[in-house]
C-alpha cells in the first residue's frame, strides 16, 4: 500500500490547475455543473487540446501521452472541481478513442485519433433505443451490408449532445438471423451525423434543458471501413468499453460546485445572529457529504489504479459508479434542503443563492443514477461478476 | 498509487488470519463473554510472542519500530476473529502515550514489559456518562505533602480489573488541565467493578479511586497536559478501530454469502433472488469503501502526516458501515442468524461497540466539519 502521488503527478496536477484557472478567468467559457454532459465549447476544447490534455492516457504510438489512468483522474478531478466545459471532446476522449485504439482498424485510427486529440470533432454515443435501455441487447437498429456500405435503419434515444456531434458511436444489429444469440448479433460503428437520412430531434429533459435527443436513421449509408473491430462482436466490445466509461470521476464530481456553494452559503448566512455553519445539525449534514465525497474519490482512484495495473475493473467500476452517483443525487437534495426556501430559487431568479445552482442540480439529479447504467443494473453486475451470486449450483 | 499489499503486508495479513483461525473458536468466544477476565491469557501470551505488543515501540524499549500499516492489518485480523483482548488499551492507550510523552525512566520501566506481554494496562479517562470530553472527567488529584491523592470515579475502563497498570487522567488542583498518572492496578484505594456490557461481563469496568497515592515520578509527561496527550493518540486509535471494523465486516460478509448460497427456498438458493443480490452488494460496497478508507488513513499515520480529518472520516464511515453490514446480515440470515449458535451475534455486538468507541459517527463528523472550515 502506498497512496502517495509521484512527484510528476503532483506537478501534473498543478499544471492542470493552472490551466483551468487561467481559462476560467478569461470569463468567456461556460463553467458550471454537469459540464461533461451539458457545457460544450469547441473553443475551450481546443485550448485543452493545445495544452496536451486530450488523449493523455492513450499510448504514445497513437498520439497520446502514454500516461496512466490515475493521471487521467488527477486531470479530471481538477477540471471538474472548476466545472470546466469539457462536453465537446469528453465522450471522444473517454470512450471513442480507447474503443478505436482497442478494436479499430488502422484506417479508423488514422482518420479519427488526430481529430479527437485536436478537438476537431465531437462524438455522441448511439446506444439506447426506445425498447433497449437497461436491456441493451434488445436494440433494433439494423445495419445491412450493401456493396461498400452498411445501410442503417432505426432509432436511438437519450442521445446526449446528438445535436452538436459530428459523429456518432453506434451499436447496430448486423446479424439478423433469429437463430443467432443476440449477444453475437451486434457491431459497433462510427456514423457521420451529417449523412443523408440522419434526423436529430431535441428532447427537453426534466430540468428544462436540451441535453439529449432522439436520432432517426432512414437508409443511412455508412462506409464499411467505419465498422469498428469485428463484425457481430460489438456487444462484447461495448461491455469492455463500459467498464472504462463507468470508472470515471465525472460520476462523483459533475456537481461538485454545489458542495462548494453549500459550504459557502452556510458560512455567509446566519440564523438568529449565528452563522448557519455553527448549527450542529447543519455541520453534521455537510460533514456527511464531505465524508461520502472523500470515500468515493478514494474508490475512483482505486479503480484507476487497477486499470494502470492492466486489470479490467468490471465489478469495481460498477461499484464505484453506484456509490458515487448515489452520493451526487444526495448532494443536490441535502443542499437544497439546508438552504431552505432560497434553495428553491432557479438560476436567473432574483435572490437565488449561488445563482440557483443547488435547485438546478436537484432537477438534474434523477439522471445521475440512470446514465451509463442504472444503479440496479450495476448492482446486478457487482452481484454476478464480483460476488458470484446467482450462479447455478453444481 | 498502489492500493495493494506489498509482500510484507501480505505476509502480516495472512499470518494474522492464520493465527486467529487457529486460536479462535466459537466456543472460546462464547466462553469469554461470560468469563470474569474477559480475555484469554493463553492467546495473549502467543500474541506477545509474535511481537505484536512491541511492534510500534522503539528498539531501545524492547520494540520493533514496525510499520503502522502492519499494525493496522493485525487489528483487521483481530476484528475479523472477534477475539477480545486488552490489546489497544495496553499498546496505544498506555504504551504509545508513555513512549511519546513519558520520562526516560517510565519508558524503560513500562515499555519492555508491555512488549513482552508481561503487562496489561488501560486508560481511565471517562466519567460515568461515558462522554469523550475533558469537562466530564470525574477524577481529581489533590496535592498533599509533595505527592498526590487521586479520588473520584472513572467508567468504561476496559480490563481495569485485570490490569497491572492503570493510566489515569485526573484534574489537578495545582495546574490547569488534566494530568496523567501511571498507577499500579492494585494500588490501595482502587476498586474495580465489572460492568456487564454488550461485549460481555469481563471487559468494561467502573473504577472507584479513594485517596490513591501517587508521586510526581508517576506523572506521564508534563502535569496539566494529559488531555492533549490523549487527543494526540486519537487518530491512531480511530484508525485502529476502523481496521477492526473492516475485519469484522469481512467476516460477516463471508458468513452471509455462505448462507444465501446454501439456503434453498422456492426451489433455489436465496442468492438467485435479485433483491437478495442487491442487499449483498450493499454490504460489499460498505466493506470495500471502508477498507480503502481505513487503509488510506493508516497509511497517513504511518507517513507521519496530519490525518485528523482522514482518521475521523475512517472512523465515522467504518463504524457506521460495520453496523449496517450486521443489520443486512441479520435480515439475510433470518432465524438462524438470530440464534446463539450462529456466530453473527458476536459481530453484531462488536459492531455496535465499535460504532461508539472513541466517538460515534456524529462525533467524528464534528471533527471533519472543523477541518473543512465550517
Amino acid at each position: 500500500m502506498d497512496f502517495k502521488f509521484t512527484e510528476e503527478q503532483v506537478q501534473f496536477r498543478e499544471e492542470v490547475k493552472e490551466f483551468v484557472t487561467t481559462e476560467k478567468e478569461k470569463g468567456i467559457f461556460p463553467f458550471g455543473n454537469n459540464c461533461w454532459m451539458h457545457l460544450s465549447s469547441m473553443e475551450f476544447s481546443k485550448e485543452v487540446a493545445k495544452n496536451g490534455l486530450i488523449g493523455i492516457a492513450w499510448p504514445k504510438e497513437h498520439g497520446g501521452r502514454g500516461m496512466g489512468y490515475v493521471d487521467r483522474v488527477i486531470m479530471l478531478e481538477e477540471m471538474f472541481r472548476a466545472g470546466a466545459p469539457v462536453a465537446y471532446h469528453f465522450m471522444a476522449d473517454r470512450q471513442v478513442a480507447p474503443g478505436i485504439i482497442h478494436f479499430g482498424s488502422d484506417f479508423l485510427k488514422k482518420e479519427f485519433l488526430p481529430k479527437i486529440r485536436n478537438a476537431e470533432v465531437c462524438f455522441c454515443l448511439l446506444f439506447s433505443e426506445p425498447d433497449a435501455g437497461s436491456d441493451l441487447a434488445n436494440c433494433r437498429t439494423t445495419a445491412v451490408e450493401e456493396g461498400d456500405y452498411y445501410i442503417v435503419n432505426g432509432q436511438k434515444v437519450w442521445t446526449s449532445n446528438g445535436h452538436i456531434a459530428d459523429y456518432g458511436w453506434a451499436l447496430v444489429k448486423t446479424n439478423l438471423d433469429p437463430a443467432v444469440s443476440r449477444y453475437n448479433a451486434f457491431s459497433e460503428m462510427v456514423i457521420d451525423m451529417k449523412s443523408p437520412g440522419v434526423t436529430v430531434r431535441p428532447l427537453i429533459n426534466s430540468a428544462g434543458a436540451h441535453s439529449f435527443n432522439e436520432v432517426y436513421f432512414d437508409n443511412v449509408k455508412v462506409p464499411k471501413e467505419y465498422l469498428v473491430g469485428t463484425k457481430d462482436n460489438g456487444f462484447r466490445q461495448i461491455m469492455t468499453n463500459l467498464d472504462f466509461e463507468r470508472a470515471g470521476i465525472e460520476r462523483l464530481m459533475q456537481n461538485s460546485l454545489t458542495l462548494d456553494s453549500l459550504k459557502d452559503y452556510v458560512k455567509t448566512n446566519d440564523k438568529g445572529g449565528k452563522p448557519l455553519s455553527q448549527d450542529p445539525l447543519i455541520r453534521d449534514s455537510i460533514a456527511k457529504l464531505e465524508i461520502e465525497f472523500e470515500v468515493g474519490k478514494l474508490f475512483i482512484y482505486y479503480v484507476a489504479s487497477l486499470l494502470d495495473k492492466g486489470k479490467i475493473p468490471s465489478y469495481e467500476a460498477a461499484m464505484g459508479k453506484t456509490f458515487c452517483t448515489l452520493y451526487e443525487a444526495k448532494l443536490a437534495d441535502v443542499a437544497t434542503t439546508l438552504m431552505g426556501l432560497p434553495g428553491l430559487l432557479m438560476p436567473g431568479s432574483p435572490e437565488a443563492p449561488c445563482n440557483g445552482m443547488a435547485c438546478e442540480d436537484y432537477l438534474w439529479s434523477p439522471s445521475y443514477t440512470l446514465q451509463g447504467g442504472v444503479v440496479e443494473v450495476l448492482k446486478n453486475i457487482v452481484a454476478q461478476r464480483g460476488l458470484k451470486l446467482g450462479r447455478k449450483k453444481k | 498509487m498502489d492500493f495493494n499489499f506489498n509482500e510484507e503486508q501480505q505476509m502480516v495479513y495472512d499470518s494474522t488470519k492464520k493465527f486467529f483461525e487457529k486460536e479462535t473458536s466459537g466456543t472460546l468466544l462464547r466462553e469469554l463473554m461470560e468469563d470474569d477476565k474477559g480475555y484469554s491469557p493463553e492467546v495473549w501470551k502467543k500474541m506477545a510472542e509474535l511481537g505484536w505488543m512491541g511492534l510500534l515501540f522503539k528498539e531501545e524499549y524492547g520494540g520493533f519500530e514496525g510499520s503502522f500499516l502492519d499494525f493496522a492489518l493485525i487489528l483487521e485480523g483481530m476484528g475479523k476473529s472477534a477475539m477480545p483482548s486488552p490489546f489497544l488499551s495496553t499498546v496505544i492507550l498506555t504504551g504509545l502515550i508513555i513512549q511519546d510523552n513519558g520520562s526516560e525512566e517510565l519508558k524503560k520501566e513500562y515499555l519492555p514489559k508491555i512488549a513482552e506481554g508481561e503487562c496489561i494496562s488501560t486508560l481511565a479517562f471517562l466519567g460515568r456518562k461515558g462522554l469523550y470530553s475533558k469537562s466530564e472527567l470525574e477524577l481529581e488529584a489533590k496535592q498533599v505533602n509533595g505527592g498526590y491523592r487521586i479520588s473520584g470515579a472513572a467508567s468504561f475502563v476496559p480490563y481495569a480489573h485485570v490490569a497491572d497498570n492503570i493510566l489515569c487522567a485526573a484534574k489537578t488542583t495545582d495546574s490547569e488541565g488534566v494530568t496523567l498518572f501511571i498507577l499500579d492496578g492494585k494500588a490501595a484505594g482502587i476498586e474495580t467493578i465489572n460492568l456487564h456490557s454488550i461485549s460481555g461481563k469481563g471487559v468494561d469496568c467502573l473504577v472507584n479511586f479513594k485517596d490513591v497515592q501517587a508521586t510526581p515520578a508517576q506523572i506521564v509527561g508534563e502535569a496539566g497536559k494529559g488531555w492533549e496527550y490523549i487527543e494526540a493518540q486519537w487518530p491512531k486509535v480511530a484508525v485502529a478501530l476502523s481496521c477492526e471494523c473492516v475485519g469484522g465486516m469481512d467476516r460477516v460478509m463471508e458468513m452471509t454469502l455462505n448462507h444465501v448460497n446454501e439456503r434453498i427456498q422456492f426451489g433455489k438458493p436465496l442468492s438467485a433472488l435479485q433483491v437478495v443480490q442487491h442487499m449483498c452488494v450493499d454490504m460489499a460496497m460498505k466493506l470495500e469503501t471502508s477498507r480503502h478508507t481505513a487503509h488510506y488513513a493508516a497509511w497517513q499515520v504511518n507517513e507521519g502526516l496530519d490525518c485528523t480529518k482522514e482518521a475521523a472520516i475512517a472512523k465515522s464511515w467504518c463504524g457506521e458501515a460495520f453496523k449496517v453490514v450486521t443489520k443486512i446480515g441479520h435480515q439475510l440470515t433470518g432465524g438462524i442468524g438470530f440464534s446463539e449458535e450462529f456466530d453473527l451475534f458476536l459481530y453484531t455486538r462488536n459492531a455496535k461497540k465499535l460504532e461508539l468507541l472513541f466517538g460515534d459517527g456524529s462525533f467524528q463528523r464534528a471533527i471533519v466539519a472543523d477541518n473543512i472550515g465550517l
